[in-house]
């Protein structure tokens, strides 16, 4: 018993003392930062335990200059205040301001440069703020380092220490898989957002950037969950989809390259050289852009072909199955032609007006102050077909 | 996640009246109080531009396409437009009509039909390029005396690319692709100038050697002025006196002057592109005054706005301020000093566009845009007290006259611990490898000392006597207790002035 005893008294102090060791030496909590491209943080929020060793790493990857501070808890507006009434002084302080509020600090960074911040985590428990008070930048441009025991956080989407860009995104939250299970069990689906002020109802339209098309894009919304892509810079008709419009969300956010993304299946496209000839079949007539029309708030394209005046109108065929483009043509007494995608098997044409001649339609300019080309999909009557089966 | 934007059909409510909900909210510093203007539900307020129409609306585009009226009584939103690129300003022609500057194109936007909504979207001009890149933004325009309009193009950013089709020629010599150096350029035709569209509707290329040229307005007298953003080739923000034929500093835009033959601009060395260079009339110091100026605006109120009719006002984005602009022409030359018109007092920032209503309030149109802004629209109104601050401050040959918009307390006025004067210049440079995109250096920064003071017989103009003035220099007052009578003190303490030229 006695032997027993002691023995267990010595594995007792023997695991003690390895447990102080391990703590004596507990490495620093070591925190990868970036100033990123877009007034932001790589890292929008992380824990660290009342009293540990933190190693900030610092890395401005973007093209501007940011600093680094790390406020008391609930402090980081004053503090971008404070750094914005240095005025004159505030380039030679780094726009960091003398602060009883203001922990620790890094001067501005330029791209590519990397500072380390070494320091104690605060016993007290709380939300410490760290921001960019780069003038202007302190907004926008910040984080939340949890101290807490625990190392619990809230979740993500409604963390108010975390700027509004960042709820969504996962990958710059740095609680680990606990908090990403929870979001995963988030079923609700989230509140629709308003995009415009107005019910956006086909047919309407977005002027933007798209792929496949000069960077003066119309992007139109049609019924029967069609749309299509009308090129300003080329005046033609790009190409056209059907099942959903556009995705903006990237494009609105600024800052960054983006197009109007499509949501769809493009059942369409104009391979042509250009699919209007006047009074020269195979002569290529130069455009030039006027503007449109709303008629019945479907657009109504203006421009001019060799200086003859041409509207083009663009509905959608009445079984959906493809698109209606009406042309209007005056200012000319010569013919014109209407050339189709050479050796196409996926759409067929009608038009209302004038004789086939090899894949074209050649009109009179009488015959061309009103016609209107029929073009039916083979995939969009497929799809119908196939949708009709029980 | 992201929120993909699938976009539904269901009731209509295009033109409908929408009324805001929200409460205005109110600040007030005594003389000016900012009002907060409740926008319609769903709009993104991100604000391209706002102006006025005859009948007292005030019609305003957003970032996402729409342009709407407000109706400042009702406070009643309707919309008048939808669907445009990115427009970056408006001007009203009518009642039934505006012109837009949108990304591809100044258009020409009518209700034809009388309905309340536009129906006509005409091109007006789009004889520029487009190389895709996000920064190619596009502002104005401004109308002058004789009915030509103004608009400036913004040049490419290295953040962003040139797409495989383009509209317009590409020219390589816009870019300099030297590594590790950041720096906007201009592949496609104007990138970085200033346009004319004459009445006739012709685009004629008026002036280049610009970066971010985000606002274009006129002075009292029709002078042209345009705000150019700090980062590479601009040291500092400033502001320019645009005249036809002339270069304003940055080089990508020279590739497109006619008949230009010395290759890539950027390669030109440094004291050539200066000697081709027109100086900024007023230089912004960065970090100090502002970062980003944006539209700048004739205080044409004749008064109902204060005392500085006459003057010029401008946004700044990076923070709650409106700045103060006081020209002088010295030597034949505009130059002449900043100073804050308001900070805070519930002013947010993002202050991107100005405009005047016809009650003499001034109204502001807020952006991000991804930068750092805020939404929406406020207004500043004038409460009929007459502001402590400085009136204007003029160059003598010996230092500089401070005019005051009220007597001052003698004793203070003339103590010089109230005038803490430093000078500096800024450098006309191309950034150094890995340098930052905002970074800005203040040169031969020292503090001037103050010889002597005088104050006038009515106490409101204080004649300061400072060692040799040097020309090619900001001159920066900050002001200590300077006070009226009563012990009010003034209001704006900062103020830069950007001495080109000597008396």
């Amino acid at each position: 018993m006695f032997n027993k005893k002691i023995i267990s008294f010595i594995i007792a102090s023997v695991l003690l003392a390895a447990h102080a060791k391990s703590r004596q030496q507990e490495p620093a909590t070591v925190i990868e930062l970036s100033a990123m491209p877009g007034l932001k943080f790589n890292v929008s929020r992380f824990t660290v335990k009342p009293g540990a060793q933190v190693k900030v790493l610092y890395t401005n990857t973007d093209d501007m200059s940011h600093n680094l501070l790390i406020t008391k808890p609930g402090a980081r507006l004053a503090v971008v205040n404070q750094a914005l009434k240095l005025d004159e002084n505030g380039p030679a302080m780094n726009y960091i301001p003398k602060s009883t509020q203001v922990l620790w600090s890094i001067p501005v960074l330029s791209p590519n440069q990397t500072k380390t911040l070494t320091f104690t985590a605060p016993k007290q428990e709380g939300v410490y703020s760290y921001v960019c008070t780069y003038p202007g930048h302190g907004f926008t441009m910040y984080g939340a380092m949890y101290v807490s025991a625990d190392g619990k956080m809230p979740d993500l989407k409604t963390d108010p220490n975390i700027p509004p860009s960042a709820k969504n995104d996962v990958a710059a939250d740095k609680a680990g898989a606990m908090a990403m299970d929870h979001s995963g069990h988030q079923m609700n689906t989230p509140e629709p957002i308003a995009l415009h002020p107005y019910d956006p109802v086909a047919p309407y339209l977005y002027r933007s950037f798209m792929d496949d098309a000069s960077p003066a894009a119309i992007a139109v919304c049609l019924p029967q969950d069609l749309a299509y892509c009308w090129d300003a810079g080329t005046c033609r008709l790009r190409y056209a989809w059907a099942g959903g419009f556009v995705d903006n969300t990237v494009l609105w956010k600024g800052h960054s390259d983006a197009v109007s993304k499509i949501l769809g299946t493009i059942f369409y496209r104009d391979n042509t050289v250009y699919p209007l000839r006047i009074g020269d079949a195979n002569a290529i007539p130069i455009a030039k852009y006027k503007g449109y029309r709303l008629v019945n708030k479907y657009p109504e394209f203006h421009y001019t072909l060799n200086g003859a005046d041409v509207y083009e109108l663009i509905t959608p065929k009445a079984d959906g199955n493809g698109l209606v483009r009406t042309f209007k043509i005056s200012g000319t007494d010569k013919p014109m032609w209407f050339v189709t995608n050479p050796g196409s098997g996926s759409e067929v044409y009608e038009a209302s007006a004038g004789k086939w001649d090899n894949g074209r339609v050649q009109l009179s300019a009488k015959e061309a102050t009103e016609f209107s080309i029929t073009l039916t999909s083979y995939s969009l009557v497929y799809d119908a077909k196939r949708k009709k089966k029980p | 996640m992201k929120f993909a934007i699938a976009i539904k059909t269901c009731c209509l409510i295009l033109g409908a009246s929408i009324l805001a909900r929200a409460q205005t909210t109110t600040v007030d510093n005594g003389s000016y109080r900012v009002e907060t203007i409740a926008l319609p539900k769903g709009l993104t307020g991100e604000t391209g531009g706002v102006t006025f129409m005859p009948d007292g609306r005030l019609v305003a585009c957003f970032i996402r396409g729409e342009v709407m009226t407000y109706e400042p009584k009702s406070k009643q939103w309707k919309i008048f437009a939808t669907g445009l690129h990115e427009p970056l300003g408006i001007m009203a022609v009518s009642n039934s009509e505006v012109i837009v500057m949108q990304r591809p194109e100044l258009t020409r936007i009518k209700d034809t039909d009388g309905d309340g909504v536009a129906d006509l979207y005409e091109n007006l001009a789009d004889g520029f390029g487009l190389s895709r890149n996000y920064h190619e933004f596009a502002y104005g325009p401004v109308k002058d005396k004789e009915g030509n309009l103004y608009i400036s193009l913004n040049t490419a950013s290295p953040g962003g690319k040139v797409a495989a089709e383009i509209r317009g020629k590409y020219n390589p010599l816009g870019r300099d692709m030297k590594p590790g150096v950041y720096e906007m350029y201009s592949v496609v035709p104007y990138r970085g100038w200033v346009m004319k569209v004459t009445p006739d509707g012709k685009l004629v290329p008026f002036a280049s050697g610009f970066r971010s040229p985000n606002g274009l307005g006129f002075n009292q007298y029709g002078d042209l002025f345009v705000n150019d953003n700090q980062s590479d080739w601009v040291e500092t923000s400033a502001m320019y006196h645009v005249r036809e034929g002339r270069f304003y500093g940055h080089p990508g835009s020279l590739v497109w002057k006619k008949d230009w033959n010395r290759g890539t601009p950027y390669q030109l060395p440094i004291p050539a592109l200066d000697s081709l260079r027109t100086k900024a009339a007023i230089l912004f110091p960065q970090g100090i005054m502002a970062n980003s100026p944006s539209q700048p605006i004739c205080d044409t109120t004749g008064g109902k706005f204060g005392p500085f009719a006459g003057q010029m006002l401008l946004g700044e984005m990076n923070r709650d301020r409106i700045v103060r602009v006081m020209l002088e022409k010295v030597g034949g030359e505009y130059q002449g000093a900043c100073i804050p018109f308001l900070d805070g007092h519930g002013l947010r920032k993002g202050n991107n566009r100005l405009t005047f209503a016809p009650d003499g309030s001034l109204w502001i149109g807020q952006i991000a845009f991804g930068w750092s802004g805020d939404l929406g629209i406020q207004h500043i109104v004038f409460n009929g007290e007459t502001p402590m601050d400085v009136q204007n401050m003029n160059l003598t040959r010996t230092g500089f006259d401070l005019t005051f918009t009220q007597p001052l307390d003698a004793k203070l006025a003339v103590d010089p611990a109230n005038y803490k004067f430093r000078h500096y210049y800024y450098k006309y440079r191309r950034k150094d490898v890995n340098e930052g995109a905002d970074k800005s250096e203040q040169m031969d920064l020292q503090e001037v000392p103050v010889k002597s003071i005088k104050l006038s017989s009515d106490r409101k103009k204080v004649s300061v006597v400072l060692p040799a003035l040097k020309a090619g220099y900001v001159y920066e007052l900050k002001l200590g207790n300077i006070t009226n009578a009563k012990g009010l003190p003034v209001a704006n303490k900062l103020i830069c002035y950007t001495l080109n030229k000597l008396k």
